[in-house]
């Protein structure tokens, strides 16, 4: 080869090796490249998903054996890692204790990467039978056709009447029906009255509106000792669509771009909470670690008792409880509120079961949604689990469960005035880290920068979004 | 003079097995990134000619230039701490004594971990509650409280990956260098000595002139790297704060996957792909020019 092409071809060979690298060959080099596989890695910083709990390990946990099962006969089902992972493990197995026939072998993806998963088994024919997804990216895959049409096969069943309405919204695609709900999370706000009672606080009284909060936080930051009245989860899309989300929803604003051509974040509630937030977080109200948050510890907050306040979700209560054993402290749990006293408001979240085009096993999953939705696994498996029942009628409510843990009654309360958003492009306008949603809360919670600017860049941002 | 056909025929079947390997693992994928580059595919949806759009778009796309422009930004801080702080080692450890080659294992077992175990493990040093780095810095009275080192204030964030990448891959530089100066003849070296030559100026006369291709490879490989950068930043940041520390790649990342728009990730490759090959080919040149 001549010399003068020597250099070229070189050149050209690298270029195709990088290139093909970025289809997916994992490689490792001094400037600290690798390449990005599909399905890759999952990040410490991942983009939160709706529930934040939901922070992931890179390889999820696997099922309970009892949610497992070689038989040759099994359902595969797909569900997302996190928080979730209790309840679908005591769904499944109760599924497979009593339709020993028919099990289900559950696996765990991890969650970052659930959507990415489920995209490569469509476009290679490799789908599961069944399968939780995220009700958020629900919208998405029935737009696409992915998902199978279960209108006429659940048209008698009488459950249905009463589910969760921000499930039944995501899981209706131009009126047709695609998918029941697996489990529910709502948002709330979470006190702590023990703090409130020494900040001289009436602890039976939460705060009603923003300003009655900010008065609150202020109180209780002045005790000291690392304490402090809120929490904003500053480096975490999902956490604040689930518990920020809803203050401005309190506030008659609205977030997202349903379609092309709609508006997003439309109110004055959007600057009024966010020139709130700037102003808690200026006055120190908010713990100076919460701006790396990035949801890998966002339930574990208000369980350290060091919160006076915090917006988080039903999955806390738990969790909470199990984090103060050695630290007991009584807490309360209201709705997130508005700018003005009396409005609330709260994200409904969680997954819905949904089939997959592809499955084999149809009629097995319309059995696993119906069994679901029974009075008796609302009462003895989702409630009994202290979870939320996906169904809202008030006689599976009022049960012997909730009824030893009154809390649950109290964060039951958000599913009258929850909201789920319905757009099918959620990821990249709202729960990207990259995405236009936490880049305006950042510059409103940490720069001084114009508001409005702030907000309208995210506004055209979002827009661009939803027409792409 | 020319081989027989047999010849030709025997020598190709000794290439056979790497063509294959090429073939399926680089031509037939970057094709096929082509290919998608002017398409419309979700993965979810059949894939949709749309022609040049998705490289129309990207020129407008301003987060990917700014993401770019991280990438050099980034790529010419690490590279030169690479360069030299890999041939400095090199020069140190080089000779073969029991001391220095335990000292060249030490340097060299971070390469052996992968990219993502190595950031994992330096987001656990830089945690602010739990983390060893702010935990010494306070014992010893440096700092009063926790610095946040990641995702808070980009130039505190940039060097503090670039930190983990150096610890993680310097030993990588040192080794090719270490190979360059003991491949460099005895004979050179002592009749150098012998007309007495300090150790700087048989560093600057004879040691790096005769390595010149090894730092050459070091520093393409290292740029090139570092323009592909992205598990550290993916798991360390992940291009907070404000998308300050977003890299070309998890851009690329971010609109294959995440956002399913593949054609969109691929035409975005392609572009990053030229840059680097222009970057190649001019880093070259020069180094050519230099060595004539």
């Amino acid at each position: 080869m001549r010399t003068d092409l020597k250099l070229p071809a070189l050149a050209i060979v690298a270029v195709l090796m990088v290139g093909a690298c970025s289809s997916g060959t994992p490689s490792s080099s001094p400037g600290g490249a690798a390449s990005v596989a599909p399905g890759g890695s999952a990040p410490a910083s991942a983009p939160a998903s709706v529930a934040p709990s939901e922070a992931a390990a890179p390889t999820p946990e696997p099922a309970e054996a009892c949610a497992q099962s070689q038989d040759p006969n099994a359902m595969q089902m797909w569900e997302r890692s996190g928080g979730n992972k209790g309840m679908v493990d005591i769904l499944v197995c109760a599924w497979n204790a009593a339709n020993a026939a028919k099990p289900i072998n559950l696996s765990y993806i991890v969650h970052t990467e659930m959507v990415a998963k489920i995209a490569q088994g469509v476009a290679s024919g490799d789908v599961p039978d069944l399968m939780g997804m995220d009700l958020i990216y629900a919208p998405q895959f029935e737009n696409a056709d992915q998902l199978v049409d279960i209108t006429d096969q659940t048209k008698d069943w009488p459950e249905l009447a009463d589910v969760s309405p921000g499930h039944k919204t995501v899981a209706t695609f131009n009126d047709r029906l695609f998918g029941v709900p697996l489990y529910a999370d709502v948002s709330a706000l979470f006190y702590n009255k023990d703090l409130f009672t020494q900040a001289g606080l009436d602890p039976d009284k939460p705060p009603t509106s923003l300003a009655e909060l900010r008065t609150y936080a202020d109180a209780i930051t002045k005790l000291g000792d690392d304490i402090k009245g809120y929490y904003l989860p500053g480096n975490c899309a999902g956490c604040n669509i689930f518990t920020v989300g809803p203050l401005m929803w309190a506030s008659g604003a609205t977030i997202e771009a349903e379609k092309c051509g709609s508006e997003p974040l439309v109110g004055d509630g959007v600057k009024q909470v966010a020139q709130w937030a700037r102003e808690m977080v200026a006055a120190g109200n908010v713990p100076e670690g919460a701006r790396a948050e990035t949801g890998a510890t966002f339930a574990e907050q208000f369980g350290s008792g060091k919160l006076g306040m915090m917006g988080t979700g039903n999955f806390n209560i738990v969790l909470a409880r199990d984090q103060m054993k050695d630290h007991p402290f009584e807490f309360g749990i209201s709705l997130l509120p508005g700018v003005e006293a009396g409005k609330y408001a709260s994200f409904i979240g969680g997954d819905l079961v949904v089939i997959p085009k592809g499955s084999k096993r149809i009629d097995d999953a319309l059995a696993f949604m119906h069994y679901l939705l029974t009075d008796e696994s609302q009462v003895e498996l989702y409630a009994k689990a202290l979870n939320l029942t996906t169904r809202t009628d008030p006689k599976l409510t009022d049960n012997q469960y909730y009824a030893a843990e009154p809390l649950i009654a109290d964060v039951a309360k958000a599913l009258a005035v929850g909201r789920t958003p319905y757009t099918l492009t959620f990821f990249e306008q709202i729960n990207s880290p990259q995405g236009p949603w936490l880049q305006m809360l950042q510059k409103a919670y940490y720069t001084d920068e114009d508001l409005d600017a702030v907000i309208n860049k995210a506004k055209d941002d979002m827009k661009a979004i939803s027409c792409t | 003079m020319y081989a027989r056909p047999r010849s030709k025929l025997i020598g190709l079947l000794y290439l056979t097995p790497a063509l294959v390997f090429v073939t399926a693992f680089t031509a037939y994928p970057f094709v096929q990134m082509v290919w998608l580059s002017f398409n419309n595919w979700t993965l979810i949806t059949p894939p949709r000619f749309i022609g040049i759009n998705n490289f129309t778009r990207a020129l407008g796309d301003d987060q990917f230039w700014v993401s770019l422009g991280y990438t050099l930004e980034y790529t010419l801080l690490i590279t030169p701490i690479l360069m030299i702080g890999g041939y400095a080692l090199a020069l140190l450890v080089s000779p073969n004594t029991p001391l220095r080659r335990f000292t060249r294992a030490v340097i060299f077992i971070p390469v052996v971990i992968g990219l993502g175990v190595s950031s994992l493990l330096w987001v656990w040093l830089f945690d602010p509650r739990v983390g060893l780095i702010n935990q010494a810095l306070s014992d010893l009275g440096v700092i009063d409280e926790p610095i946040q080192w990641l995702g808070t204030d980009a130039w505190v964030s940039t060097w503090s990956i670039i930190l983990s990448v150096v610890w993680k891959v310097l030993g990588f530089g040192m080794i090719l260098f270490v190979a360059a100066i003991h491949a460099i003849p005895h004979e050179i070296n002592e009749a150098t000595m012998v007309d007495g030559a300090s150790f700087w100026q048989r560093t600057r006369r004879v040691t790096i002139p005769l390595t010149s291709p090894t730092i050459l490879l070091v520093t393409l490989i290292s740029v090139i790297g570092s323009l592909l950068a992205f598990d550290q930043f993916y798991i360390m940041t992940a291009g907070q704060p404000f998308n300050q520390t977003a890299t070309a790649v998890f851009y690329v990342y971010l609109n294959s996957f995440p956002y399913l728009k593949l054609g969109y990730g691929a035409a975005l490759s392609l572009i990053l792909a030229l840059i680097i090959l222009v970057f190649t080919i001019v880093q070259m040149s020069l180094t050519r020019r230099r060595r004539a």
